[in-house]
């Protein structure tokens, strides 16, 4: 099976949902990283062409569905980090794996802040900086995980 | 194998700018259509129907782990924890039996004043499947639904107290919204002294609210508070939450009071969810209770004015 393919990104997507759908319970509730984000951010930085914000928006209501969160409150913050990663996409290439992850975390913490703004919004009224941990955990997830194993810009001859 | 796709230079189709306005309309349409009407319940129920073997899949490896460790649990810890049940079933026999005959009196009594018969409570067990991942609401999912007679608005309690309440129900499973929630608020009573108020989640560090009582409100640290029933929603006497901390601001009116739920809502399993009780039921004891608080107001009335 290709690595680049609609149903590989799909099978990453489901199993990250799996992920983020274990019993998590007490602290680590706050420190989960966001899997199915990094699952998405992974695939519209290598190909755009398959995983791109629509695919992004559905995963995101996804989110809000598991959550039990208003409709479409993560899917639009989904979608506005989906919009920012793949409008520099095609810079990424330039930059080395310490940018890339620099570059990442900067799409977490912008999803985190979207995300938080939107509630403080809707109906909570609460804010703790807990709530940027996950970014964190997130990244580093990422550097361990993606960045050792499977480098966004070492891409496959199909890929440009 | 096709490894010789055209070359993708460019994202073919719309503009990632016009994808992302479309998105984004349309998740600000969601959000508003879900926060001001209820048209989506539908669509929420029926996709969860079709995520359900996903949590199923997600929960299998420790509901697999839990079934092999009952299997291999060893005889000596089994029978220490025979004879520790079968201790608590002695002690709480007897306390039953105390309840027995309270029970009939009680009943004795409401007879002899034409009131309501307290009502039985149907109650089913059901387990917690997860958590929500956003720290600002404490919300769990359980693994019942309308397919095992969960209904809207059911109270959850554990061993040790009152947890929360069904808040939303699909066909397979339901969402608790737990007591420290800030939506949630519950109509309380002080055990001591009868004193009624409404508790409200304090949405972070676990605790729970109690505002809107004037500084010089007789409650003490350690006092215990239950429901008081009156709201038709969590039948009466479960217990609450202890009070932790009572403190006064100088330019307030009202006293800041903090108290620890008793339930342990942060780490068990299982909860029982019981029904609540019928409405005339609970009209009629509301009718009751006003009675009688007004009769023991008029003789305390009574009995001050006696005094000089």
């Amino acid at each position: 099976m290709r690595l680049n393919s609609h149903r590989m990104v799909y099978i990453s997507l489901l199993l990250a949902l799996i992920f983020q759908l274990l019993p998590w319970s007490g602290v680590w509730v706050q420190i989960k990283p966001d899997f199915v984000l990094l699952v998405l951010l992974y695939w519209m930085l290598r190909a755009p062409h398959l995983c791109n914000i629509g695919t992004a928006w559905c995963a995101g209501l996804m989110i809000d569905l598991v959550n039990g969160d208003l409709f479409g409150q993560n899917a639009l913050a989904y979608a506005l980090t989906a919009f920012i990663a793949v409008i520099y996409q095609k810079r990424l290439i330039l930059f080395t794996v310490l940018q890339q992850s620099g570059y990442v975390f900067l799409l977490l913490f912008i999803n985190q802040l979207t995300l938080l703004m939107l509630k403080l919004f809707m109906d909570s009224k609460q804010f703790s900086f807990l709530y940027f941990v996950s970014c964190l955990s997130s990244i580093l997830l990422w550097h361990l995980v993606v960045n050792a194993r499977w480098g966004i810009a070492n891409r496959s001859p199909d890929q440009q | 194998m096709d490894q010789h796709q055209t070359p993708s230079f460019f994202i073919r189709g719309p503009s990632a700018f016009t994808r992302f306005f479309f998105f984004s309309m349309l998740s600000l349409l969601l959000m508003a259509s879900d926060s001001r009407f209820n048209y989506l319940v539908g669509v929420r129920q029926t996709l969860m129907v079709v995520l359900q073997p996903l949590q199923v899949v997600a929960d299998s490896p420790f509901v697999l782990s839990r079934n092999i460790q009952s299997y291999f649990a060893n005889q000596q810890s089994l029978q220490k924890e025979v004879k520790k049940l079968n201790e608590r079933l002695l002690i709480q026999g007897a306390q039953l039996q105390a309840l027995e005959s309270l029970k009939l009196e009680n009943q004795n009594l409401r007879d002899l004043g034409n009131a309501a018969k307290a009502s039985k409570q149907a109650a089913h067990i059901a387990e917690i499947m997860y958590m929500g991942r956003d720290p600002f609401t404490h919300r769990v999912v359980i693994n019942v639904g309308t397919n095992q007679n969960v209904t809207l608005g059911q109270a959850a309690i554990d061993a040790s107290g009152l947890v929360g309440q069904v808040t939303r129900v699909f066909p397979y499973s339901s969402e608790v919204t737990l007591l420290t929630d800030q939506e949630l608020s519950i109509p309380i009573q002080v055990e001591r002294n009868g004193l009624r108020a409404i508790a409200f989640g304090s949405g972070k560090s676990g605790m729970v609210d109690i505002p809107y009582l004037p500084a010089n409100v007789d409650i003490k640290e350690g006092d215990r508070l239950v429901t008081s029933g009156i709201d038709g929603v969590y039948p009466a006497g479960l217990a609450v939450a202890t009070v932790e901390s009572i403190k006064s601001n100088p330019s307030s009116p009202f006293a800041k009071i903090t108290a620890k739920p008793l339930a342990g809502i942060q780490n068990h399993r299982l909860i029982l969810l019981i029904d609540m009780p019928a409405k005339n039921v609970v009209m009629e004891e509301i009718k009751h209770t006003l009675a009688a608080d007004k009769a023991q107001q008029k003789k305390s009335m009574s009995t001050t004015e006696k005094k000089p």
